[in-house]
Order: structure tokens, then sequence, then C-alpha cells
């Protein structure tokens, strides 16, 4: 088997390079969307419906003029005009039958309706943003209010409020993997059948940059000047062309640091499509900067999946088949990444970590009244984890094994890699049992009894949970990655990419795996992502689904090679010998048979050095184990993690320091879902009652874990030279059964949703009380 | 934020006058709650009447038997008082207790006690206690000036000047923060005088309010075991998709009993 830790391929890798992004970022010289200016810029405000789904009777601004400095107002009727009205979709599969998915039109600013509370209704432009906010609320609007459904199986239900003529019962598709005849015949022959629902919660993924727009007309070719935060320039010059219908050439969007994306800053949101229209009629640059509480409304939401797990066992408690039913709720629209991520994603993994002869996964997608879904962290592979992970437990709970063991059993051994699964994808490379059974031994699972008996004795109760997670990443839409290399007359090298970095540590990972390549030091190494004068002509995937590093990362090595190939050819005339006489090590080239040399700074000043590497990567599978053990303080419901392990599998590491982070990040991120984190409308208004960090829970420093602890147990990935893959979201997807098996453990449940407050564990320890 | 016009009052009587001569001016202290109540547009004074640099509402001093502080003083000054830690430690930690460093290098205790946020920390205090809040027309008993959700005893054109403790034997703050907010979902604050008892529950009510059960309780055994046989009646407490009353019932009681042994040593 093909194993090894830490190899030692990087050079630099080891010497834990600290950021190179660090001081440019700390020191307030980043520049995010917000830090874009114009000289004769304008500003733009949205009046947003304050009702979940009512038809607009009309809109009066006659008294928008009281207001200096405004200079117009828009509203549905210039989004008819403009004939901006469908945003981009990805979701372009055959779901069950064939069906072909109904995709709502979304225009920039509703016609004639509005569908959750948060819809743009108008935007009003002005010389000041402050003038720009009076003046919307100058706005009168007549609303005739309909009945609304926020909750996602009331909305499928027969005579439920319809938000699209054109989608009758709120669904816009349905899909289907793997077979359900299989399925249906092992589960009535099982020995054990365990049945679980899980709710996947609606969160927001909150990135310190709020949303912030500066756009252009560019009367030069009729196109748009952008510059706002975004996961990658070509992804966003794809979708403002699917919004506008003009060519994706006519967009220049340009960014240089964005401040987390999550998945949140991977859609073209209807905002910069409305300043669009304004910025071509005005003929100056608008700007907008979205408040905190316009964030929550109306950045996308993240998960809001219903999964139904039913899972059937033989008498040596071995899977014989899984069916997943699953209810997507994807909000009032659809958004371009939330219905094909998930639904494509949770079908390539749909049997988790386990060998698993029958496999059938049943995909819903339902419309509310409610903010549009998108991807967020993991993209659906959370959400699967979880609904396997827990309906695992739950089976060993019923009975009465170690879930340890109930797992040890049915991992897909490590000789069966790859593992082509009963839906047809295939893993490449994981030791999930040898994986499993380090991360047993550093978490000390079997003295877990003890530890719990000295949580007793505090008058606290005590729980472990494990998860064992796999998942696909790094594969993307665009058909290859480039990466371009030049050097110049001081020696120093520029790369450039289409990938975004949103905290990746771009600047620093990629600049490693060149410098390893090279020979020189990471400090002569420039990474710029996203130069507008590039990505018109380079192809390259955003930075989305944990792709960067398989894909641009990888790049970087590969264009860095062809760099040292292309300078031999140049070199071998300065240095008088054929290219096959040219060898080159650390930012010279040599000749043994002329016995000269030339520099890399050298041979740049006289000749043009840069090249364009590409590579082209399927996904890569990170997985890895994690156990958590919690403590609840039963007289409050506070829960602290007492201890959190992780042994990964993201096979080569280019940096430790980033791969933590990365980890670090998304364990906390995952934690933050389990523990707090939740949108909620009420069920009967549609108003959204966790509008600002005064009642959406956001994780602290310090206020939960208590300890965490990061292995590696790598297999190194075939997908590419380097060995590596993808694992920015790994840790998400481990986490929440970690945390949520942990929970039901210490409180003695089958199952408990998130979020897990403090309130709600309390309620449960009281409600258990009775019962006992 | 809609434009109001800013003036800056040298005196407590120019305050005074300012607020008498603008019938939709507020007071600005320290601007915790005011400023993002103004950046959400909720609130559209006519003008702020900056109050900051008052002499008159500053200083902290302990005299026979009783605490004095300034309304002007901020969080962080009554948190680090050496004179507030020695009289009632109690004040100085619950102090240190409200919003984060940022509030509590700004927030001030006259501007915490005129709001009356059902869920601030002061009045539990104050209500505990049995301080005195002394105002620029008159003093007003803690029992008698707050009156419910941000709701006070103070009259038009009233400012609050100083706050006077009576320094109890002993006292002990518990607080339970909401998990979103960082308010006190309950908070308990006991104080122990030759009088009695008094317990000041805050934020698991409409407003802050005395647990007399408990008081009567404690007064006989100063023990946590004294209000295990107790409840906080939950019916008129606040309940939200944060917590049921019961719960918040339950907060106050467990933070009373932490309070109790904090307060006994224990």
């Amino acid at each position: 088997m093909d194993q090894h830790h830490h190899s030692q391929l990087f050079e630099v890798g080891g010497a834990q390079v600290s950021r190179l992004e660090d001081v440019r970022l700390i020191t307030g010289n980043g520049k995010y969307s917000s830090d874009w200016n114009a000289p004769d810029q304008l500003h733009a405000c949205f009046l947003r419906s304050d009702r979940a789904h009512a038809r607009i009777v009309s809109i009066n601004y006659e008294k928008v003029g009281q207001i200096k400095g405004v200079v117009g107002v828009y509203t549905g009727d210039d989004a008819k005009a403009s004939g901006y009205l469908r945003s981009a979709n990805f979701l372009t599969f055959a779901g069950k039958g064939g069906m072909k998915a109904k995709v709502p039109d979304r225009p920039c600013i509703a016609i004639g309706k509005v569908r959750f509370v948060g819809d743009i209704v108008a935007m009003v432009i002005a010389e000041s943003h402050l003038a720009a906010q009076d003046a919307c609320e100058l706005i009168e609007v007549t609303y005739d209010d309909l009945p609304a459904v926020i909750d996602p199986v009331a909305a499928l239900a027969p005579g439920a409020p319809q938000l699209h003529d054109e989608i009758p019962g709120n669904a816009p598709f349905e899909a289907e993997t793997g077979d359900e005849a299989s399925v249906t015949d092992a589960i009535s022959k099982a020995a054990h059948v365990t049945k679980l629902t899980v709710d996947c919660t609606r969160v927001t993924a909150s990135p310190m940059e709020p949303r912030a727009a500066l756009i252009e007309f560019d009367a030069t070719n009729g196109g748009y000047i952008v510059h706002t935060p975004s996961q990658g320039v070509n992804m966003t010059r794809r979708q403002f062309a699917g919004y506008t219908n003009l060519a994706e050439d006519k967009f220049r969007v340009d960014i240089q640091d964005v401040g987390g994306g999550f998945g949140q800053r991977s859609t073209v949101y209807p905002e910069y499509i409305s300043m669009m229209i304004a910025a071509k009629a005005l003929q100056r640059p608008i700007k907008w900067v979205s408040t905190r509480t316009e964030s929550f409304l109306s950045d996308t939401h993240g998960r809001g999946n219903i999964i139904t797990a039913t899972l059937a066992l033989d008498k040596n408690a071995q899977f014989t088949g899984l069916r997943i039913d699953w209810l997507t709720d994807m909000g009032a629209f659809l958004s371009p990444t939330g219905p094909v991520s998930h639904i494509r994603n949770p079908s390539t993994c749909l049997n988790g970590v386990y060998k698993i002869p029958a496999l059938y996964g049943h995909f819903t997608v339902a419309l509310t009244n409610t903010m549009l879904v998108a991807a967020y962290r993991g993209a659906g592979r959370p959400d699967i984890a979880y609904a396997i992970e827990r309906v695992v437990d739950a089976a060993a709970l019923e009975l009465k094994m170690d879930p340890a063991d109930l797992r040890r059993r049915n991992y897909i051994p490590a000789n069966e890699f790859p593992y082509k699964t009963a839906t047809g994808s295939t893993y490449e490379c994981a030791d999930l049992p040898g994986l499993s059974a380090k991360a047993l031994a550093l978490a000390d699972w079997s003295g877990f009894e003890a530890r719990k008996a000295a949580s007793a004795k505090k008058g606290k109760l005590r729980g472990i949970g494990m998860s064992t997670v796999i998942e696909n990443t790094g594969a993307g839409m665009y058909p290859k990655d480039e990466i371009e290399i030049s050097v110049d007359a001081k020696g120093l090298v520029t790369a450039h990419s289409v990938a975004q970095s949103q905290g990746q540590s771009h600047e620093t990972t990629f600049a490693m795996v060149i410098s390893n390549a090279l020979g020189i030091p990471v400090e002569r190494i420039k990474i710029r992502q996203g130069d507008p004068d590039k990505a018109t002509t380079m192809i390259g995937n955003h930075s989305g689904g944990s792709r960067t590093m398989v894909g641009a990362g990888t790049v970087c090595h590969i264009a860095a090679n062809k760099l040292i190939d292309a300078g031999k050819s140049l070199a071998a005339e300065d240095l008088g010998v054929e290219p096959s006489q040219v060898t080159y090590s650390k930012g010279e080239f040599s000749s043994k048979q002329s016995k000269k040399k030339i520099t890399l700074a050298q041979l740049a000043t006289k000749k043009t050095l840069c090249v364009r590497g590409e590579g082209t990567f399927l996904s890569t599978f990170p997985n890895g184990c994690h156990i958590a053990e919690v403590e609840i303080d039963p007289e409050t419901g506070v829960t602290d993690i007492a201890s959190y392990l992780s042994v990964d599998d993201c096979g080569h590491v280019v940096s430790h320091t980033v791969v933590e982070g990365q980890m670090h990040g998304a364990v906390v991120q995952g934690l933050g879902q389990v523990f707090g984190e939740h949108i909620v409308y009420d069920k009967q208004s549609g108003q959204m009652l966790t509008a600002s960090f005064g009642d959406y829970i956001m994780p602290r420093a310090g206020q939960h874990l208590k300890s965490m602890r990061m292995e590696e147990h790598a297999t190194m990935s075939k997908v590419g030279p380097l060995g590596i893959k993808g694992m920015g979201e790994s840790g998400c997807t481990a986490s929440l059964g970690a945390l949520v098996n942990a929970m039901s453990n210490a409180l003695g449940v089958k199952h408990v949703d998130m979020p897990l407050t403090p309130a709600k564990v309390w309620k449960t320890i009281q409600q258990t009380k009775a019962i006992n | 934020m809609h434009t109001f016009s800013y003036v800056k009052a040298k005196s407590l009587k120019e305050a005074g006058d300012m607020l008498a001569a603008h019938a939709d001016a507020k007071l600005l202290a320290g601007g915790m709650t005011l400023i993002p109540t103004l950046k959400a547009r909720l609130a559209q004074p006519s003008h702020l009447i900056d109050i900051s640099g008052i002499a008159e509402l500053t200083g902290i001093d302990v005299k026979d038997g009783k605490l004095t502080i300034g309304a002007g003083t901020k969080h962080v000054e009554v948190a680090r008082s050496a004179v507030v830690k020695k009289a009632i430690p109690a004040l100085a930690y619950l102090a240190n207790q409200i919003g984060d460093p940022q509030v509590r290098n700004r927030g001030t205790i006259g501007g915490s006690l005129a709001n009356n946020d059902p869920a601030a920390d002061y009045p539990s205090a104050a209500l505990a206690v049995g301080a005195t809040i002394v105002t620029n027309k008159r003093e007003i008993a803690a029992d008698d000036f707050f009156q419910g959700m941000f709701s006070t005893a103070l009259g038009t054109g009233e400012m609050i000047v100083k706050i006077v403790f009576p320094v109890p034997a002993k006292a002990a703050y518990e607080k339970f923060p909401h998990p979103a907010s960082g308010y006190a979902m309950a908070g308990s604050f006991i104080s122990q005088t030759a009088k009695g008892v008094r317990v000041a529950i805050t934020g698991a009510g409409p407003g802050v309010f005395r647990w007399k059960e408990a008081e009567a309780a404690l007064g006989k055994k100063m023990n946590a075991a004294a209000v295990e046989g107790i409840n906080v009646d939950s019916t008129d407490l606040n309940e939200d998709m944060h917590g049921t009353r019961e719960y918040r019932a339950n907060l106050a009681k467990v933070m009373t009993k932490r309070a109790v042994a904090k307060l006994s040593g224990k």
C-alpha cells in the first residue's frame, strides 16, 4: 500500500513557513471589495420585502424627491425592461425518469410578487449611501398578502401556497441514484433494520467581509467592470453572462482579497445585476455594501436538508442495504449551486465509508418562502456523512454493540481500493481500518468508561462519539486548470491563477510548491489570483469544493517544471550547448560540457521566460476519523467538548500549518451548526427570527472546544503528481456526526436534532428523566 | 442612521436645559445601546446630547457605609476600581461580565440603569442591594425605579447623576449568558445585610424582579440547599426560540444556588 507520512517531497513544507499573506492582511493592507472606490461613484440601497409572500399592488416613490441627492429608483419594471430575469443554474442533469428541472425565473428585482422576506422590491441610487437609505424609507409599497409556506414538508403537501405558477406543488425537481429494488429486497431480508430521520439544519456562512460591489459600465464594449467578493473570477463571469445574456468577455471582474467564502461567495446575486442596470443608465459607477442584517436575509443559506436513512443489517451486523430519502429546502428560487451540489455530492458518497452492496437515494427539491439555499462548506457531503454516521450509531445502540466495532465490521477494506460504489462512483484510495484504529487508540476509546465515571462524580454527563467519513473533492467544472509562471529581470517569479483564496492561504502554499520545484526561496515568488487581464484567457476552476490544491496547486508544480524545461532551451544558446546538456538547480542553469552557467534572472534579462502549465484532475477522496468527547452540565445544559481528535487522510500535505488551520476552522464550523447556528423563520409570518448575531448563535473562541488534536494517516492520491487530496471541507463533514453521536451518547437517546443549545439539551434531559 | 444634531453638554445644568429645550433629544453617554439603535434606524432623535464630559457624573467614593458611583462611570472603571472591589466585590465582578471589552470601555452604569434592558446586569445589583438612584431632580429607591421592560421611574428631562449603594455584609452575582447575545439569560444577585437577604433576578423575565421566596429561605439559612425545594414562578417569564420559561426559571434558580455557594465561600 502506498502509504507514508510527511513525504520528503517538500523541503520547505517541513519548515513550517508562516503565511506570506499575513503581514499584508493583519496590518490592514488587504484590499477587499468595499475598499474599491471610484471618484464619481453613486450608492445603491435596496428596499426589501418585509413579508414572505405577497403580490405587489403598487410602488409609490414620489416622496423620494424630498431627499437631496437621489438620482434614481429602479423597480421590477426596470428588471423586465433589461431582460435580466434568469440567473445561471448548474442543474443541467436529468432527474427521475428523465425529468428536466423546472428552474423558476429570478428577475434581479421582483416583478409583481415577493416570495421571501428580503426579496428586492426596489433599488434607490443616490449621491450618498445615507441619502439612498433615507429615500428607501419613503417608498410606499402596497401589498396584497398571500399565505406563505416555510416548512419544506408543508410546501410539498397538497393545497400548499404556490410560489411560482409554472412550478406546481413547489416541486421543481426530483432525482434518484442506485437501485431501489435491490435495497427494498435487502431491507425485507434483513435481520435488523434501523431507520432514522435527521434534520441537517439551515444555517448561514457569516463571512467577516460583508457582500459588497463596485460596478461600472464599460462603454468601450457595452459590458461591466466589477469588484465583488467571489470564489473565482471565471465562475463569476460565467454567471454574470448567464444572467444578462452578454458574452463572458464583456465582464472584467477585478478581485484582490476576499474575506471568507464558504460557498456563499460562489453565487452571483441579483443586487449586482440590478446595479448593472443603473450603472449603464446613469453612466456612473455604483457602489453597495451590505449591512449584517441584509447578510442574514439575502446571502445564500446553507444545508437545509431533512434526511431519512434506512439501514439493513444481516445477522452478523454486516450492512446489506441503505436507502436515503432526502428532502432539500432550496428557498424561494433555485440558486446556481444549491440543488446540483445537494444531489450530486451525496450520490457520489451514498454509502459513506462502508461496503454496502445495495444502495438507493431519492432526492426531492422543495421551494419555500425563504431565502435561497446554496453550497455551504461541504455542500451535501457533510449532510450525507451526518445521516450515515448517525444511523450507524443508532443501529449500534439498538443492537447493543460498540459503535466502533460495528464500523470495523463494515469498513471498505484497504485492499478493495479503488472501490466502485453501488451508485457508480469510484473511491480512489484510503486505509479506513488503519485510520480508524489509530484514532481509537489516540482517543483512548476503550478507557472512556473511567472518564465517564469521573465526570459523573462531578455531576456531569459525559459522552463519546466517532465519525468516519470519505468525500469527493477536487474535480471542477472547467476542462482544466492553468497556471502562468514568469520570471522578471530581478529573478522574481510571478504565478497567475484564476483560483481565488478567501482565506485558504494560496499565496503561501502555491509559492511553496513553486519554491520546491525551482529551488528558490518562497519570498521570491509572488502569487497573483484573478488578475482581470489574465482571467479572460486563462482557464481554471474557482475555489470551492476543496479543489484548489488538487488543481491549481498541482499545476504550480507542473508549470514550474515546464518553466525549467523552457529555460533549458533558452539557456542552451548562452551556455553554448544542446538543451539536453543543460542542468537546472536552485535558480541556475549550467552545463558540465561548457562549464558555463546563467541564473534565472540573467536569462530573464535576455529572453522572455513565461510558461503556462495545465492539468486536468478527477476527484480525490480525503477521509478521516474524528472522535469527540463531550461533558454536559445537566443543571444548565451547557456542553464542553472535553476532547476532539481527528485523524485525517488528505494525501500529501504541502503545509501542515495550513492544513491544520483548515481542519480547525472546518471542525469549528461544524461545531457551530451542532451547538447553535440556525436560521429560523417564523412558521406563520415567514419573518426571520435570527437576523442578527443577537439571535444567531455563532460559536466563540473558548466557548465549547477545550482541547483539539489533529493527526494524519495519509494514503497518496494518484490523481495528480503531488499526491494531494482536497481537504478544505472534510473537517466539517466529519464533525457533525462525531459531535451529535457524542451528544446522543451522553444524553442516552437514539437521536436529538441540531442545534443542541443549552436550552435544548436541558429540555432533552428533563424529557429523558420523565420517561425513566 | 437618520440625521440628528450633536451637542455636547459641559455641565449637568446645561444638559438639563438642553433636554428641556428639545422634546426629541436623547442623552448620549457611552452609546452602547443608543448607537446600534440609531445605526439600525430604529430611533430618530432630533438631538444627541453628549454627557460624557460632565464632571458631576464621575467619581467613585465610599463613605459611612455607602458606595457612591457617578452615572458616567464606565463598566471597566467599576470593574477595576479598588474602592468598589473592597466595598462590594460582587459589583466589580458584575461589571466585568457585561458585554465585551469594547462595550465595557464605553458603556456607563447610568446608561445601563436608565435603559433598564430586561437582560442587563446592573439592575439586579441595584435592586438586590437596595440602591438609591439620584437624579438631577430627586432620589428614587431601586424598588421604585425599575418598572418593567425598558421602563423606569425617570420623568421627562430627568437624568441619573449618581447611584448610592448601601454596602452589604456580603454579596454575590452569577449570570448565565445568552448563547448568542451574551446578555443575561438569567442572572441572580444576592446581598446579605443586617436587615436581611435580598435576591434580584435579571434576564429571565420582562424586567428585573426580586425572588422573595428565595429571600425568605436564604434569610433562614444561607446555603444552596435552602433554595433546592423552591422554584421561581415561571408564569410571567420570557419564552422564545432560545428557551422556554421553565428553562429560564431553572436558570434563575441554578444561578441563585451558584451565587449562594460563592457568597458562602463554598
